[in-house]
């Protein structure tokens, strides 16, 4: 990302979303019309359990704000213990994190079905305002 | 010619052998738990399921009583689950055409048959593995039709993804193959497509559309005797046609201008180099001036090739200017002079170079026509001369489709690596060109010579808008345009799949009963009349309106009557048994409603409420609590309030002495029953399969053997064998599984 589109557009949100579940659960929230950052951004995988950390810590660096894991939470297609699998990415994640410097904060994950929209929304609204609070505290540190 | 292709095509259908375990027909909860099953235990399975994505009537459903869980929510992860399955192949937007071997269970006790299933793979016309699913194509396509998965609640469009939650989340063309305007245009116009471009506002696109089927629209347009409009269905069904002609006339002033300047050669073009050009990649040199030479050109230009027009003097009749016989044409007044040039403009600017005196050698079309015959690559117009004495003696300037007709399948010749056909078969087209026009015009009783009529863009809009979309979509082209993975392919066509199967299982489902057919309940004769599965859409997640709303005003009902038994428990409607789901259905629709509009009064009109089950009357004393008014009564009628809203229901009172009594509601939904679906047992073939009176398949002891049926090798589960709620289905797709795997492991040990 460009450093002035990073600044214009911050915080930003980068969502990892699953193909059958958390991705029509916010494709409806789209064409439900609700109304969420535009920041957000989103990539969908077949499965949570596919995220490498590393892709985290490098969307970090690359200027998003924040990286939200839209999981499948019980409902995984694939794995059983999908759920606990993706909370260990993202704890690994958190920690890659700590030993580069960035807050661990910018590291999300909740479960989102999928007609979970307004789930979705109110997940977007809430990390974005938290991202923004933690960057204006950065901007007067 | 448009006609024979279509044929040629048909009858170059695809076929494909595969077998399997196991088929399910049906991809709704039952059949999809079914495979699953029989899929985990080792079997492999196939799902055909009719509509382009699995999940059947659950998926669109708002939450599943007694428990009030989100209904999208349990089954997208099972839809998901069995897409995505090793064992389990699914083929949407198939229909089972025949099982084939069936036969019942007492005629040969010891042997197993195996069946064969015919599938018939609809085509999709979008290739699902590069579809990614983003509904770009949603957004530009111009032909809209009720939305099925929202009960004809709100509108889809001719191609669509069903439903955010649908899998495979594939977009699919509902296309009924070509639309009589688009099957009669001997140039292979697509009339549907600009007709429907118009209506959308998109006039550039629609002139650049026809464009791409033909050259020479406004001559079209002004000398077509109009066999589009005479195959309108419009025109047909008594009102006056779409007029088509009119509206490409219209549509031609958008047509693009630019500069047509192609740089000249620097040398110039001598017959060494025409003799040197052969081979795929080398021009084609097309010899002549008038309307088949300029076609020729045009389509060839369009396909790719260097097409290089050699304007010929004196051998087309016309003295080598550019046209032919359309400026005889002019000369009566049949079109202007200003239309001629424009469409000769365009010809030139989809790039056929047509070149001028001082680039050809000179004597070089004396050489080139000394020595015709060797010169393999050179297309002479002068050799079909014949073809325009009819047009010349007889000013016979209608049958100008029929000529772009001819050279574009002169075109697709020697696109093809042939040289066209001899002359006798075009002669044929234009002689079935003239008898055609001549019962078109018997039939219209008038002539093809009506000049065209002006439109303004606002009556040009307005009757492009009267198309009724015969053959949905109308092959505008605008999603091939719109699709960045170039999904959309329109040279898809029908597949047969025959497949080896050593057991079938029936799981169809079923269908709701059609609440037109008792007109005095007033569906579809009043708009505040809807039918409970409507509800359910206004409830559930997926929402086409995000709020509950009536349809007649929009108006947020404040006063809604649920009435029960509508078209179930009732010998008038021939259906007598009970449904078992539209009580708890209801319920839980009373109380989401509560839930929706919290001021809301809601009043359920019943016969009995049959709550058996856990937790059903619980689920029921709940909605009694929260306050739903139930009324035993069997309602007779309903009319419409003064007010054109409102709504009277006129109802007999049981428990107050039996008077006839009348209540007045914002909305009144109709909990309807569910019937059979019996289209797969004709599709039986060898033995009949049982069915009980209602028309749902028959088990052959319900209470000791479910799920086997009177035809050896041949299941039956869920809603198919009779109305089920969805826990029932699921236990019964379990019980079904069970058999399959016992039946299919018997006597193999």
């Amino acid at each position: 990302m460009k450093k002035d589109s990073a600044v214009y557009n911050r915080p930003s949100i980068l969502v990892f979303s699953t193909e059958s579940i958390s991705d029509p659960g916010i494709d409806l929230a789209g064409a439900s019309h609700m109304d969420y950052p535009v920041t957000v951004s989103v990539i969908s995988l077949p499965c949570s359990t596919g995220i490498d950390p590393r892709w985290i810590v490098f969307a970090l660096k690359q200027g998003f704000s924040g990286v939200f894991v839209a999981a499948d939470g019980m409902d995984c297609s694939f794995i059983e213990d999908c759920t606990k699998r993706t909370g260990d990415i993202v704890a690994r994640a958190q920690e890659l994190c700590k030993q580069e410097g960035i807050d661990p904060k910018r590291v999300k994950m909740a479960a989102i079905c999928s007609v979970c929209s307004e789930a979705f929304q109110k997940h977007m609204k809430n990390f974005h305002s938290a991202l923004t609070a933690l960057e204006q505290g950065d901007d007067e540190a | 010619m448009n006609m024979e292709r279509e044929k040629a095509d048909k009858g170059h259908k695809n076929i494909r052998k595969v077998s399997f375990d196991c088929v399910v027909v049906g991809g709704g909860i039952s059949g999809m738990e079914t495979a699953l099953n029989l899929a985990n235990m080792g079997f492999k399975t196939l799902i055909v399921e009719k509509e382009a994505s699995i999940g059947g009537k659950m998926i669109l459903l708002s939450k599943v009583f007694p428990t009030l869980d989100c209904s999208s929510c349990i089954s997208t992860p099972k839809m998901a689950e069995t897409f995505n399955h090793e064992r389990i192949t699914v083929f949407t937007y198939s229909e089972v055409k025949s099982i084939e071997n069936a036969q019942s269970s007492d005629s040969s006790p010891s042997e197993k048959p195996s069946f064969v299933v015919r599938v018939k793979r609809r085509p999709t016309y979008v290739d699902p593995s590069k579809c990614t699913g983003c509904s770009n194509c949603e957004k530009v396509c111009t032909v809209p039709r009720p939305d099925q998965f929202n009960e004809g609640l709100i509108a889809r469009r001719a191609i669509y993804i069903p439903f955010p939650q649908a899998v495979p989340k594939k977009a699919v063309i509902e296309k009924k193959g070509l639309s009589p305007c688009s099957r009669s245009c001997p140039a292979g116009i697509r009339a549907h497509g600009l007709v429907a471009l118009t209506r959308n506002g998109r006039f550039e696109r629609g002139v650049l559309r026809a464009m791409q089927d033909a050259p020479f629209l406004g001559a079209l347009s002004g000398l077509c005797p109009r066999f589009c409009e005479g195959a309108c269905t419009m025109g047909k069904r008594g009102n006056k046609p779409v007029p088509i002609r009119d509206i490409t006339a219209f549509l031609l002033t958008f047509a693009p201008t630019g500069s047509n300047d192609t740089a000249s050669p620097a040398t110039r073009l001598s017959l060494k180099d025409i003799k040197g050009a052969e081979g795929e990649d080398s021009p084609v040199y097309i010899v002549g001036s008038g309307v088949i030479a300029l076609s020729l050109s045009y389509y060839l230009a369009r396909a790719g090739k260097d097409a290089i027009l050699l304007r010929d003097k004196g051998n087309d009749g016309a003295e080598g200017e550019l046209g032919g016989f359309l400026w005889d044409a002019v000369r009566d007044g049949r079109i202007s002079r200003d239309i001629l040039l424009k469409d000769i403009e365009l010809i030139k600017e989809s790039g056929v170079a047509i070149l001028k005196d001082d680039e050809i050698e000179e004597g070089l079309l004396e050489d080139m026509h000394r020595e015709k015959e060797g010169l393999k690559g050179v297309f002479f117009e002068g050799s079909y001369r014949d073809l325009y004495k009819i047009v010349e003696e007889k000013g016979r300037y209608e049958l100008l489709p029929y000529f772009v007709s001819i050279a574009r399948s002169m075109s697709e010749d020697i696109l093809r690596g042939k040289r066209p056909d001899g002359l006798s078969g075009y002669e044929q087209i234009l002689r079935d060109g003239i008898e055609r026009t001549e019962r078109l015009n018997k039939d219209r009783g008038n002539g093809s010579d009506a000049l065209p009529i002006y439109m303004d863009m606002e009556r040009a809009v307005n009757e492009a808008g009267r198309c009724l979309d015969c053959a949905v979509c109308s092959e505008c082209y605008e999603c091939v345009r719109a699709c960045p993975a170039s999904a959309i392919d329109f040279s898809m066509r029908e597949e047969e799949v025959i497949v080896d199967a050593k057991a079938v299982v029936a799981a169809t489902g079923f269908k709701l009963f059609d609440a037109a057919s008792k007109p005095l309940l007033g569906y579809n004769r009043l708009p505040n009349v809807i039918t409970a599965m409507e509800m359910d859409r206004l409830l559930s997640p997926t929402r086409p309106f995000n709020a509950v709303l009536r349809p007649s005003d929009g108006k947020v009902p404040a006063n809604i009557a649920f009435i029960l038994c509508a078209g179930s428990r009732d010998k008038t409607a021939e259906n007598p048994w009970c449904s078992r789901i539209c009580c708890m259905y209801s319920i839980k629709q009373a109380q989401l409603l509560m839930g929706a509009i919290p001021i809301a009064n809601i009043t359920i009109y019943y016969i009995d409420i049959r709550a058996f089950g856990k937790g059903y009357e619980a689920f029921y004393q709940q909605a009694r609590a929260m306050g739903t008014s139930f009324i035993k009564g069997k309602v007779s009628r309903i009319e419409q309030a003064d007010n054109g809203h409102d709504l009277f229901v006129y109802y007999e009172d049981m428990e107050r002495k039996g008077k006839i009594r009348h209540a007045r509601h914002d909305l009144v939904v109709l909990s309807t029953g569910a019937v059979s679906n019996h289209s797969l047992a004709k599709a039986i073939k060898g033995a009949d399969a049982a069915t009980d009176e209602a028309g749902f398949f028959d088990e052959v002891s319900s209470t000791i053997e479910p799920s086997i049926s009177n035809i050896k090798g041949l299941f039956v589960v869920g809603a198919a064998t009779g109305p089920k709620d969805i826990p029932d289905c699921v236990i019964h797709a379990g019980a079904c599984a069970a058999q399959v795997a016992s039946y299919l492991l018997r006597g193999e040990g």
